[in-house]
């Protein structure tokens, strides 16, 4: 103790001397600010989308295993989950009945995920055309006026040329909403080729 | 009857030691600073580490995020997904649920359609995904110590392979565990067709080998059994622990707490016996408990068999046999037990007894009626049955030179291996070892070729669970250490390729589920678990020999042989018996490095990190001993130094070792820890043997135990009644005053008869209670929440249910992230559970004291002392009645803890989570603080499950219904002992059960209060027992 005693004593001057020249505000650093209490800020623990040093991709988020039914995930209806019948055809109309609240649904998820390149009347000019003119196929040229409601499913589910799979945003649910409403586009173009259905501002 | 209850010896005794540990209220140490470091020095370093801060370190930790880049479907970052999968152990298979983390497993529960589990578990499952991020795991394939790859590993096989194609297979041998899978019963098959001359020997250091013996003997077959405990109204264990020690626990626990609670709510109970040597878990639930060593078993049974069954044949050969020294009322009470309730009763006779008894056990059972009613039988199939002659034969073939290839598939022989073997030995003269384990341990660490081995949550494979149902073992990882599982090393074995475990296991379920639609069966199978409908038919045994005349050969044989060898000295210190124990938490030795099994107390001992050998007191006295004392223990020639522990409840001239500890190639938590019972476990005598000598060492040995902190200072917190007053007690007449109180059933520390009740008796502080519940209003100087608000929170703990296993404990450490503290520690009573176990003897500690278990988490007080003291409200209640903690307000005054009059809050002395390793971090619950230094923690009534359960049924779109929120240990107890719920809601289960007349409140007449309260201990004693030890 009493040997230490001066170590101590010097470490304390020479260290406060450091903290009070140090810039404790108003001076730009590159580095995060400091924390002095840190307060269980960095917990031993992962969150969601967090770093992990122990796997060699430094992500700590894993992939489920290939071949793997969680609770809750049996996907028994292939139409449903696929598009396509047990025979690999697409299925022909959408396996659930089309109704206000569907197309409502679909219309929302339309906007959210689908206007930006497909624009709110799917003839493929939304603002990415507009602005980075990235090709984006309209919904109504004579191809996809013919495809069946499983093959549009099956576009959105796993993507097509330069359109991205939606199949980790988009639950299979409303997937079939936002077929319901492209479905609707199709039907109501001939009649509103002047400018954007009433309700699809 | 005027039960005293003590906690442990020291009390009883009135030790100084125990007297200052009571009244200092912390334990020696625990509220001191660490050593070394005095106040001053203390205050020095914060000084300048809070200088120093502002130079260096200290900067805001930056936190990257790091997507998915291929983001799967249905995964949402911070949303728990929920798998079906399987937890092999032994010959058994539990059916869980694991909880997974954005593809991280971090939880596990039963699955409650499996019928293994029912959707409880118990400590070992809990315990089991620790295992799988133990830092110690090894991390690849090794030959002779440095690392290869798999594929060094294919090749090199493919040359022995050809080796062994040449000579079919003579000199090839494969060591396995045992297990009860159709895979692996296929690819062992399919090994032997193509190398018929292999020799193949299953192991277990633990195992029903007797039980299977016993069956084939009684009925010429191979047969297993289920127990239906739920069915039983009288239950008779003979040195068996059908609750814990037994693979089967989980769903024994069930149904024997089924029928206790059945009685406990007005109708029939269940009656137990136990007949045993060393105190089990199910002699302490038992009414009657009969302490005879455990050679005794078999000449108890025979007395029993010559009363229940006198004209069965070969019955007339018991009469002569010797009976013990038991008071004969008490055979005829049970044996006029059993015979009255014919075809609801039940015998068990423990794995440790030998063939013979459970062939009686078969006979008697069959002869009452009670087969297909409370024990059904089937066939075994798919499986490796365990046999210590296979081992024996293999080891002498390896000595022999007779092997040239020898594959360990799993296991550790080298460790737990019979001594007389000498397994390590013969090891040296193969050629070519191979060895598969999950770290580098004992037998890895000796052979050529080390294969480290998938976590079951890293595999592919199956399982027949009890009852023969088909089970799926389904993956929630990729290996993390590239660990192959025992179906893959078979299966390139077999074919000499290598093949990913998915398919083989998916090419033996074909025939299973029949090609047509094999995809969507299989996912079914993989949904739920197991393939419902598969248990396999039931059969009724036939008896082709005679039990009973076997019995009577095997007790004369026993008498000569105790004739012969040791001159008659029952109960002399040189005669004693040894008795190997599996341990509650490590079993065999195999989940030896899991630090939160290490920590577990052990049920009734309540030793963390040790395990003596246990004694009786009686035993004990002559020799000297006292718990601690260091002996050496000599037997058949081999001798091991250990500490004892004086349990009271032990047969007398029993020496009990447990076995599964003293490993030294555990890893950094289990080496090193405990003493190894296997150096003189031999062969001839693996369960029990008479001829033991103790010889005491002049040193002691520190041993960490739970079991007096937190004394509640003989205060009377445990309650308990009989059946019989019950049933005469007159629903209450009290006037409802304080709801938690509307009825008090018998007292501890005060006699059960009605009119003592309120009089003061001699022991502990008799008749406090008796003052206060005389005065209803309790007097408060705190103005009173009224909370009729929104959920109101509230948990009961059925005493008469719990059957004191510790599920409960390590299903909180997990879901809590709970630290582990170390041995050290413990005994500075700093252990950090925040739910502990107390378990309380009654009667006299030399006789056959009883036993009730308490669990005691925070009792989350309406009027919570330890708020009124927080001088930062760190610990304040919100507004569903929940003491909760705010962690970054604690500083760590430990007020709160000062003022806890149950002792349920727990202090972080040490950074015990700073240095946490990269993987262990995986194993932590995101949903859940972990706590840094100088911060109280304490149970929060899983407030994180509350407000998930609360989102789930908002974006649902319902109301939060009761079942919704079920805390971590309500969920594993296998005795449904806890119910969690609104205590606002009158039709939740919780509500319903705090009015039943056997609610009350742990120290009531503190007025705090608590939300937590308890249900009476109900016990079922015999009548015609009354009086008879």
């Amino acid at each position: 103790m009493i040997a230490r005693t001066p170590r101590i004593v010097g470490a304390l001057a020479f260290t406060s001397l450091f903290a009070l020249t140090a810039c404790a505000r108003g001076c730009t650093t590159s580095r995060p600010p400091i924390h002095i209490n840190p307060s269980m800020d960095d917990q031993p623990k992962v969150q969601p989308q967090a770093a992990s040093d122990f796997f060699y991709n430094g992500a700590s988020m894993r992939e489920p295993v290939p071949g793997t039914v969680p609770i809750g995930g049996l996907r028994e209806d292939a139409a449903f989950f696929t598009g396509k019948r047990a025979d690999g055809q697409f299925v022909a109309t959408i396996p659930h009945p089309v109704d206000e609240a569907l197309l409502e649904r679909g219309r929302q998820r339309y906007v959210i995920y689908c206007q930006p390149c497909h624009d709110a009347r799917g003839d493929g000019k939304g603002i990415l055309f507009q602005r980075g003119n990235v090709p984006t196929a309209s919904f109504h040229q004579d191809k996809l006026l013919k495809y069946a409601d499983g093959q549009i499913f099956d576009v959105i589910t796993n993507g097509t040329g330069l359109m991205a799979a939606y199949r980790w945003p988009i639950p299979p649910a409303d997937r079939w909403a936002i077929v319901a409403y492209v479905r609707e586009l199709q039907r109501k173009r001939p009649a509103t080729a002047t400018g954007a259905p009433a309700d699809t501002k | 009857v005027t039960p005293t209850y003590w906690r442990s010896l020291a009390q009883i005794e009135d030790r100084p030691e125990f007297r200052a540990s009571l009244e200092r209220e912390f334990p020696e140490g625990a509220s001191e600073l660490p050593e070394g470091v005095t106040r001053r020095d203390m205050m020095l370093l914060l000084g300048a580490s809070l200088s120093l801060a502002g130079l260096a370190g200290c900067r805001r930790p930056v936190e990257e995020i790091v997507p998915y880049v291929n983001a799967p479907e249905e995964v949402v970052p911070g949303i728990p997904r929920y798998y079906a999968t399987t937890m092999p152990f032994r010959r058994s298979a539990y059916g869980l649920i694991v909880e997974s983390h954005e593809g991280r497993p971090t939880k596990v529960e039963g699955n409650p359609s499996h019928p293994s589990t029912l959707g409880a578990s118990g400590p070992l499952v809990q315990a089991s995904v620790l295992g799988l991020y133990d830092p110690d795991r090894s991390p690849s394939v090794m030959q002779q110590g440095t690392r290869k790859s798999w594929n060094d590993f294919v090749t090199a096989w493919g040359q022995l392979a050809q080796t062994h194609a040449a000579d079919r297979g003579a000199g090839l041998a494969v060591l396995s565990e045992s297990f009860s899978s159709p895979s692996l019963a296929r690819l062992s098959s399919e090994l032997r067709a193509r190398y018929p001359r292999l020799q193949w020997a299953t192991y277990d250091a633990v195992s029903d080998e007797n039980r299977l013996a016993g069956l084939r003997f009684a009925t010429g077959r191979d047969l297993d059994l289920m127990l239906r405990l739920d069915r039983a109204a009288v239950i008779l264990a003979l040195d068996a622990d059908p609750l814990l020690t037994d693979p089967e626990r989980i769903r024994h626990a069930r149904g024997f707490a089924d029928g206790r609670r059945a009685g406990a709510s007005g109708g029939a109970m269940n009656r137990l016996y136990a007949v045993e040597g060393v105190y089990s878990l199910t002699g302490a639930m038992a009414d009657h408990r009969l302490r005879v060593e455990s050679r005794q078993i078999a000449p108890f049974l025979a007395a029993l068999a010559a009363r229940i069954a006198p004209s069965a044949a070969g019955a007339a050969s018991l009469a002569g046999a010797g009976a013990p020294d038991v008071d004969a009322r008490w055979i005829d009470a049970l044996a006029k037990d059993l015979l009255v309730n014919r075809g609801r009763g039940l015998i068990v006779a423990g794995e440790r007894q030998p063939a013979a008894v459970h062939a009686v056990v078969c006979a008697l059972n069959t002869y009452l009626g009670n087969t297909g009613k409370t024990v059904s039988y089937h066939e075994t199939k798919d499986a490796a049955l365990p046999s210590v002659s296979s081992l024996a034969s293999l080891v002498s073939a390896m000595k022999g030179g007779a092997v040239q290839t020898l594959v360990v598939l799993g296991g550790n022989p080298v460790f737990d291996a019979p001594a007389d073997l000498d397994f390590a030995s013969a090891l040296a003269k193969v050629p070519h070892l191979i060895a598969l384990g999950h770290t580098v341990d004992e037998t890895s660490s000796k052979v050529e070729w080390h294969i480290p081995r998938a976590h079951y949550l890293e595999s592919w494979g199956d399982a027949r669970a009890v009852g023969g149902t088909l089970s799926v073992i389904q993956p929630l990882i990729l290996p993390l250490f590239g660990g192959r599982t025992p179906v893959e090393v078979l299966g390139l074995m077999v074919g000499g390729q290598d093949r990913p475990g998915y398919d083989i296991v998916r090419e033996t379920w074909k025939p299973i589920l029949g090609e047509g639609e094999f995809d969507r069966k299989w996912n079914r199978v993989l949904h739920d678990g197991f393939l419902s409908g598969s248990e396999l038919p039931e059969v009724v045994p036939k008896l082709t020999a005679q039990p009973f005349a076997e019995l009577a050969r095997l007790i004369g044989a026993g008498a000569a042989g105790a004739a012969g060898s040791q001159p008659a000295e029952a109960g002399s210190p040189s005669s004693l018996e040894i008795v190997f124990v599996p341990s509650a938490a490590l079993h065999d030795g195999r989940f030896a490095n899991d630090g939160w099994l290490q920590e577990l107390p052990d049920p009734l001992t309540k030793l963390t990190w040790d395990n003596p050998a246990l004694l009786s007191p009686k035993t004990a006295e002559p020799l000297g001993l006292a718990s601690g004392d260091l002996i050496r223990l000599d037997y058949a020639g081999r001798g091991l130094e250990l500490p004892v522990w004086i349990l009271p409840g032990m047969a007398d001239g029993v020496v009990a070792l447990t076995l599964g500890y003293g490993r030294s190639h555990a890893g950094r938590i289990g080496s090193g820890v405990g003493f190894n019972a296997f150096t003189v476990r031999t062969s001839k005598a693996r369960d029990f043997d008479s001829g033991v000598r103790l010889t005491k060492l002049a040193r002691t040995y520190p041993l960490s135990a739970t079991q007096n902190h937190g004394s509640m200072e003989g205060r009377p917190i445990v309650r308990e009644s009989t059946l019989s007053e019950l049933q005469s007690q007159q629903p209450s007449s009290q006037p409802a005053h304080g709801s938690e109180q509307a009825s008090r059933p018998a007292q501890a520390e005060t006699a059960h008869a009605g009119d003592s009740a309120h009089a003061p008796t001699g022991g502990g502080v008799p008749g406090k209670l008796g003052v206060f519940a005389d005065e209803p209003h309790h007097f408060s100087l705190w103005k009173e929440h009224a909370y009729d608000q929104g959920h109101q929170w509230g948990m009961t703990i059925d005493l008469n249910s719990c059957i004191g296993c510790n599920a409960c404990m390590v299903a909180c450490q997990s879901e809590n992230n709970v630290p582990v503290v170390g041995k050290f520690q413990v005994a500075k009573g700093r252990e950090m559970h925040w739910l502990r176990v107390d378990r309380y003897f009654s009667g006299e500690p030399s006789g056959s004291p009883e036993v009730v278990f308490q669990p005691v988490p925070c009792m989350h007080c309406e009027d919570a002392p330890c708020e009124q003291v927080c001088p930062v409200a760190a610990t304040v209640h919100d507004g569903e009645g929940l003491n909760v903690m705010v962690y970054n307000r604690c500083i760590g005054t430990r007020y709160c803890s000062n003022n806890c009059p149950y002792k349920v809050r727990r202090f972080n002395f040490f950074n015990l989570t700073k240095n946490t390793p990269d993987i262990l971090r995986l194993a932590m619950n995101p949903d859940v603080t972990v706590r840094a230094r100088g911060v109280m923690e304490k149970c929060t009534y899983c407030t994180q499950r509350i407000n998930r359960a609360k989102i789930d049924a908002k974006l649902a779109g319902r109301a939060l219904r009761d079942g919704d929120v079920r805390t971590a240990c309500q969920q594993a107890c296998p005795a449904s002992a806890i119910e969690f719920g609104d205590l606002r809601d009158a039709s939740s289960r919780v509500a319903k059960a705090k009015a039943d007349r056997r609610n009350y409140a742990l120290l009531d007449e503190l007025n705090t209060r608590p939300r937590t309260t308890y249900l009476a201990k109900v016990r079922n004693p015999n009548p015609d027992l009354e009086g008879v030890a």
